[in-house]
């Protein structure tokens, strides 16, 4: 269970409340189940438009399974979701293509792993998907791709492969990549976890410059920098569930959940 | 004639085709054995300082892998009398298969010794273990990994290429199959039951080298079903622990 | 001598054919088979795995000798040539189907969960994101393969399609001299695997070059 601090009637939200007519994005008691084990566990999560909402938590607390569960990389066992004007409901069975399809249109995904094209050029990793799914045309999609490569600092890199780049600069250009697609809420898993730390700081910074520009992000990370200074609210995922959800400046600073505390006291090391 | 007979009555057959399954089986044994340790010195060789040796051994192996085996069936069996030796059927037949097994496994074992890193040898040498001792000891069993796989299945194919002696009147499953088949005309239902004694090594040969394959060989890159165990550390946990709990 | 020599390597071109024609229907044909290899359906994905294990262990001179003999004992009688064709195809398709199988191992899952988040269908997924990195993962096995299939074309021979092995064999005893003449003939397949070799070491180092994932 968790409430948004953003929302206007927070206090009308009790156990498998419907969610509010203000956000953005509405997860309602989210489960995936893989055989026994549950990774995310009866997850409500609301999202407004605008805001940046870090998920933290311990390894294997179910943070990537959750975000993935928002784009339907994995289809949620149970639960309802919406984002913008699409919405699932997973407990009258698997989604459909269509809604499927509808629900990603307003999402971009960034993986740990990049999973940039390798037989692509930067520029065409970033044009084929404008081409095959908003069919636009090839000078369109090209203008397009330069246009978020150069917001990315990349468009140096435009005719290179994946494989020429470095770590840093394959996420940045997986960044523009998803941004082209015109997502309305960005879904980060882990960015930064593969990348040395001075490396991580540039995808932090492509980051922060988004959240400037009001992009609504979801961001599952170990950044409790981050976390602190660009996010609106804190999501604190243990075994599948939030335990906690706030400011940053409460979370970090005075925390409730006596778990929420051993965790950032492992983490910050205080 | 029922055209459908042979579904039914293949198994009569199998009797009087299984003295050829006993020739494959020690013509297989043979050459793969003589194959094999050629293979390995072949392998020794092309690795060889000497451009003149390596090259040397590499076009033996290459004659191995490149031409095929009936070919070296019958360079062995009418083509060695030009020179004045006359090989019988079978040992024809094995020196062909042994050949080839050469060219082959050399290349496995070559790969093998390849992939045991420099580093294992050089500690070695710097405890003054003696050349024998360090290919015995050190570099052998982990190259055996990378190789025994391979070459596992490269004794179902040599254990397959046994058909093509009969081309030479080696009496294996084949030779007694068309003879058979020429005495009775039931070709359909003697090929049959060649095809199933055939099937009766090649198929559990297949699942011990797929089996030495998953246990022997490098990890792959994750599959698909092993991305989503990843996702599940929780659930990796609970295992350990369980195991824990059970060996406690 | 030239015109014994000139006889027999005019038996390349059965070979090439009973080869390159196999090769091509079963790069084709296995791509659908690839279909049935990764079904979800456990049964279909068991019927496929039966049907590849059986056709790839039974030696191919058995399976020659089935749809030359066995099948004309049935009374449908095949030319040598088609017999040989379709038993050679029969195998290629088998063996590329596998290859295709596991060159889609060698696909990260971040590839297909990238196309997904994207929102690629699944046409646009295999077309673009799958099939070339599938291309360039497989094109070293499938010349392998048809090398393969260029030594197994010499079993044809057995059943009197006149390429080299026949050749050779004929001039052998006409002449004796099995040396020279089965020599002839091995050379010429060693001339024949060359360029498929060269071929697709260059295609793969040109697909390679650039993407190269260290």
């Amino acid at each position: 269970m968790s409430i948004s601090h953003l929302s206007p009637n927070s206090s009308a939200l009790e156990e498998g409340a419907p969610a509010m007519e203000g956000s953005f994005v509405s997860a309602v008691q989210l489960t995936k189940q893989f055989g026994e084990h549950k990774a995310v566990n009866d997850v409500s999560l609301d999202v407004a438009k605008g805001e940046v909402i870090s998920i933290i938590g311990p390894s294997g607390a179910g943070k990537s399974s959750l975000i993935r569960c928002l784009n339907l990389l994995e289809v949620p066992s149970s639960g309802r979701l919406r984002i913008g004007d699409a919405t699932v409901d997973f407990d009258t069975g698997t989604p459909s293509k269509a809604s499927v399809r509808n629900l990603r249109n307003y999402t971009g995904m960034v993986f740990q792993s990049f999973n940039l094209f390798p037989h692509f050029t930067a520029l065409k990793n970033v044009t084929l998907p404008q081409m095959r799914v908003h069919r636009r045309s090839k000078a369109e999609a090209e203008e397009r791709a330069m246009q978020e490569l150069k917001r990315v600092g990349l468009e140096s890199k435009a005719g290179a492969y994946p494989a020429q780049c470095s770590g840093g600069q394959q996420q940045r250009i997986a960044i523009a990549r998803a941004l082209a697609m015109d997502p309305q809420l960005m879904l980060f898993d882990e960015p930064t976890s593969g990348l040395d730390p001075e490396i991580g700081a540039e995808i932090l910074q492509v980051m922060r410059k988004l959240a400037s520009d009001n992009m609504t992000m979801l961001v599952v990370t170990h950044e409790m920098e981050f976390a602190r200074h660009v996010s609106n609210q804190v999501a604190v995922m243990v075994e599948g569930s939030i335990i906690e959800q706030g400011p940053p400046e409460q979370i970090m600073t005075a925390p409730n959940n006596i778990r929420t505390q051993k965790f950032l006291s492992a983490v910050l090391g205080r | 004639m029922n055209d459908f007979a042979w579904l039914y009555d293949w198994p009569q057959y199998i009797p009087d085709l299984l003295p050829g399954l006993w020739v494959a089986i020690a013509m297989t044994c043979v050459s793969c054995l003589f194959g094999y340790v050629l293979g390995f010195f072949l392998a020794l060789l092309v690795e060889a300082p000497s451009k003149l040796v390596s090259y040397s051994a590499l076009v033996v192996v290459e004659l191995g892998r490149g031409i095929p085996i009936l070919v070296l069936l019958f360079l062995f069996y009418q083509g060695l009398p030009q020179l004045g030796v006359l090989l019988a059927p079978y040992p024809a037949a094995v020196a062909a298969l042994t050949f080839s097994a050469a060219g082959y496994s050399s290349e496995m074992i070559r790969a093998g010794l390849g992939a045991v890193p420099k580093g294992q040898s050089e500690a070695a040498n710097s405890l003054s273990m003696s050349v024998v001792d360090t290919y015995r000891f050190i570099v052998i069993p982990q190259a055996a990994r990378i190789s025994i796989p391979p070459l596992v299945n490269l004794t179902i194919i040599i254990f397959q290429a046994t058909s093509l002696a009969t081309v030479i009147t080696v009496p294996e499953i084949m030779q007694q199959a068309g003879i058979i088949g020429s005495a009775t005309f039931e070709y359909m239902s003697v090929y049959t039951a060649a095809a199933v004694l055939y099937l009766c090594i090649t198929i559990p040969g297949a699942a011990l080298s797929g089996y030495l394959e998953e246990r022997m060989g490098t990890p792959k890159q994750r599959s698909k079903k092993q991305a989503i165990k990843a996702l599940l550390p929780a659930a990796g946990k609970l295992r350990t622990a369980e195991e824990r709990q059970l060996t406690n | 001598m030239f015109e014994i020599f000139a006889y027999i390597a005019r038996g390349a071109g059965w070979t090439i054919v009973m080869t390159f024609g196999s090769a091509a229907i079963g790069i084709v044909l296995g791509l659908p088979l690839l279909v049935l290899a990764e079904s979800k359906f456990a049964l279909i994905r068991g019927i496929y795995n039966s049907i590849v294990h059986v056709i790839r262990g039974v030696p191919t001179l058995v399976w020659l000798f089935i749809s030359f003999f066995g099948v004309g004992q049935l009374g449908i009688t095949l030319s040598p040539v088609t017999a040989s064709l379709l038993t050679l195809s029969i195998i290629a398709t088998a063996y590329m189907s596998e290859i295709y199988r596991g060159g889609m191992k060698a696909i990260p899952a971040g590839q297909w969960e990238a196309a997904g988040a994207l929102n690629l269908d699944r046409w646009s997924t295999l077309r673009f994101v799958i099939g070339p990195q599938l291309f360039r993962a497989v094109s070293p096995s499938v010349a392998t393969q048809i090398i393969g299939l260029l030594k197994d074309s010499a079993l044809v021979s057995t059943i009197g399609v006149a390429d080299l092995v026949f050749r050779a064999g004929i001039m052998t005893q006409y002449h004796a001299h099995g040396l020279y003449m089965f020599g002839i003939a091995g050379a010429v397949y060693l001339l024949l695997s060359l360029p498929i070799a060269v071929f697709s070491r260059t295609v793969h180092t040109r697909i390679t070059r650039r993407y190269a994932v260290a």
